[in-house]
């Protein structure tokens, strides 16, 4: 299939907007991952702790593709779908949530049912993290 | 000259040492491969030492075994800081215990007393760590997760329900110097209304501003420059007050969880010790009022020997600063004691129970290196706060080593070793460079209000990732023998308990039942202290006595001094 993109939406970087989530204080992922990506050729807003309605304001102004929280304090379940609905509500539907730190394994099922893209554990090679965004990103593109 | 006879400044004669360097060089070019030869030169310790392919005396040269090493309990005390060390008191078995409500908490509290813990970590959840009570909109989904809530004296009373205060020594780890000032309070104004004298509690609390600007990030931060102010507050407040309280515990745990090597770790909480010590003497007090009670807390990570330097090296720098630069007199401050907790980042998700081992090397190096006190992590640190059984395995960890192994039956077994009294000079001699270099850009607070703390934990971060996703760093399972298919072995995660009502109902019925007036004058106390430069101490006290919240006084300080933006850079 040929790829109708326009030249300015091929040039466009990835903006992905970071997050660490709620009160939660560990930072070292988070900047991690971020300053991998912006390797990678991402355009990266990291917006430090902030809750959801901050993070979806964030989404909107810097017209996002994607968001990454990142939580390490077991909030997830409480704040991560929260962003997802909030971003909905707003129209922000093809904007992808991703999520990143300590989540037991059982809740990432939890968590894509309430419309969580893809959830990183501890292990995950920054690669792995950064194909994941591009092929989100490429679905997106090819979808719209 | 038989060796008696000869005295030498090193630990081996001079013939000895020459006769030890020429067989050196012939083992060197005679015994080694081409590959072998070629190799020397690209092995280092995790922190960067260089590392050779054999040590030898002639590694040893420099040391004069009475100035540089002598005898446990004598200066400078590398070799330990109690002349019969474990023999005398086996190291405390410190395991964390935090979640949930307090009422949960001293249900685990008990749990590992029961068992043999012989004393107690108290952990609290991020929006108490933080210094917002469990009803705070900022609290949303964090109450009660990785830590217990307190929002008021009731809780600590909780927490401690039927446990004898004035039997235990309890570590309440409050991250932050502004929680420092409520949490402990709480906790001697419980004890005084059971009516156990101030002389009697035992324990530490972390009180370490280094935590709230550059470890953590939250929203809501205060200056640098209040937040050392109040560290130094509740160091001299409790050091007048409660004599067996330790009011400080550099933290070099976390600052090298969010990204620091060893000299780091242990140069910063040195240079924050010099620059608590030096405030505290301008405020009229004498070193040996302060250094008896200043405490450390170091991370050890999967480098043995080089964690195991690492203690030793910091005992002598410490030393090396009490004695030469503040002429401390009494013994007890020149002597550092640390508690240890092994690395949790070291502690992978994938093949959890790896992490026993892990966890095991870790801890055997604190006791090697002569801790007073240790946490051993629990192998599902990667999923959650650990399980009842996960601590369970952890406390058993430490007394296997304590009955089984035989390592505290001697004083610092590993002294000696031409590679640890190599690498023990070498970290003494980048410890000290280190603390030397903060100073001279003007000391710890201004390195954090300049962001250059930070910079340096990103720079780390960064390289520290890079050697992993290249293989340069092996973690077993993850990058390096990794099993087919990356199976992880199923494990059953802690669940955290509802808190958030619970907590909710307690402090609806806290705020009807008490005297407003009172809550309102004690606020008020408090906001002019902040202005007045008197010690805030006191008036926390006074205020969590009247049933004042730890989230209105910390508000008051957020209000008071204004906050500070992290000078992140990403």
């Amino acid at each position: 299939m040929p790829d109708r993109r326009s030249s300015e939406d091929m040039e466009r970087k990835v903006r992905i907007v970071m997050a660490k989530l709620g009160l939660d204080i560990h930072w070292r992922g988070v900047l991690l991952v971020s300053q991998f990506l912006k390797d990678a050729g991402m355009e990266v807003i990291y917006i430090g702790n902030t809750f959801p309605d901050q993070i979806v304001a964030a989404a909107i102004e810097e017209d996002a593709d994607i968001v990454g929280l990142s939580t390490l304090s077991g909030n997830h379940l409480t704040l991560g779908p929260k962003v997802v609905t909030l971003l909905r509500e707003k129209g922000m539907t093809d904007v992808k949530v991703f999520m990143g730190g300590v989540i037991p394994p059982h809740h990432v099922p939890l968590l894509k049912e309430a419309g969580i893209y893809e959830v990183y554990g501890p292990d995950t090679a920054m690669e792995v993290i950064v194909k994941g965004i591009e092929n989100a990103v490429a679905r997106r593109a090819r979808s719209s | 000259m038989t060796k008696k006879e000869k005295k030498t400044e090193c630990l081996f004669s001079e013939d000895n040492l020459s006769e030890i360097k020429d067989g050196y060089e012939d083992w060197f070019s005679n015994s080694l491969s081409d590959r072998d030869r070629e190799m020397e030169g690209q092995y280092f310790t995790h922190s960067g030492i260089p590392v050779k392919m054999i040590y030898t005396p002639a590694d040893n040269e420099d040391i004069n075994y009475m100035e540089d090493l002598g005898f446990s309990g004598r200066p400078p005390y590398v070799r330990g800081v109690y002349p019969n060390m474990y023999r005398g008191r086996l190291f405390t078995v410190r395991q964390l215990a935090g979640l949930g409500a307090p009422e949960d908490c001293n249900k685990r509290v008990k749990y590992l007393l029961e068992h043999g813990a012989t004393g107690g970590s108290i952990l609290f959840d991020l929006p108490t760590i933080r210094g917002y009570n469990s009803d705070d909109p900022e609290a949303e989904g964090n109450v009660g997760h990785c830590g217990a809530a307190v929002d008021s004296i009731g809780d600590i009373d909780a927490y401690f329900k039927d446990i004898d205060m004035s039997a235990i020594s309890i570590s309440i780890v409050t991250h932050l110097p502004s929680t420092s000032l409520v949490i402990p309070g709480m906790y001697f104004s419980v004890a005084r209304q059971r009516g156990i004298p101030m002389s009697a509690l035992a324990g530490t609390c972390q009180n370490d501003f280094i935590m709230e600007t550059c470890v953590g990030s939250a929203p809501e931060i205060l200056p640098p420059s209040a937040s050392f102010r109040m560290q130094c507050d509740v160091v001299e407040w409790i050091c007048k007050n409660v004599p067996r309280w330790n009011p400080i515990s550099y933290n070099g745990y976390n600052l090298r969880e969010a990204g620091t090597d060893a000299v780091a770790e242990v140069g910063i909480a040195i240079a924050n010790a010099v620059a608590t010590a030096e405030e505290l003497i301008r405020r009229g007090m004498s070193i040996d009022d302060i250094a008896p009670r200043m405490s450390f807390f170091w991370d050890l990570h999967n480098d043995f020997f080089e964690e195991i330097a690492k203690c030793r090296a910091s005992r002598k720098v410490w030393y090396k600063i009490m004695k030469e630069r503040f002429g401390a007199e009494k013994e007890r401050s020149m002597i550092m004691r640390f508690h240890v907790q092994t690395a949790g980042v070291t502690l992978p998700a994938t093949e959890p129970l790896n992490n026993i081992a892990r966890s095991t090397i870790q801890g055997l190096a604190a006791v090697l290196g002569g801790c007073q006190s240790l946490h051993i992590d629990s192998y599902d640190e990667a999923y959650s706060a650990p399980t009842e059984e996960a601590a369970l395995v952890s406390l058993r960890t430490q007394q296997i080593i304590q009955a089984e192994t035989g390592v505290v039956n001697t004083v610092d077994p590993l002294a000696g070793s031409y590679y640890l009294e190599s690498l023990t000079e070498e970290m003494s001699r980048r410890i000290f460079d280190y603390v030397k270099n903060i100073e001279d850009m003007g000391g710890l607070v201004s390195a954090v209000e300049s962001g250059w703390l930070h910079r340096e934990i990103s720079r780390y971060n960064n390289e520290c990732q890079k050697k992993i996703e290249t293989g340069e760093t092996k973690v077993v399972g993850v990058n390096y023998m990794k099993a087919e298919g990356g199976k992880t072995s199923p494990i059953e995660v802690f669940e955290y308990p509802e808190t958030y009502t619970r907590q909710k109902a307690k402090l609806d019925k806290l705020r009807a039942k008490r005297d407003d007036k009172r809550v309102g004058e004690c606020l008020d106390r408090l906001r002019k202290a902040c202005h007045s430069g008197e010690n805030l101490y006191p008036g926390c006290m006074d205020a969590v006595t009247n049933c004042v919240t730890l989230g209105e006084i910390e508000e008051v300080f957020r209000e008071e001094f204004g906050l500070w933006s992290f000078p992140l850079i990403s």
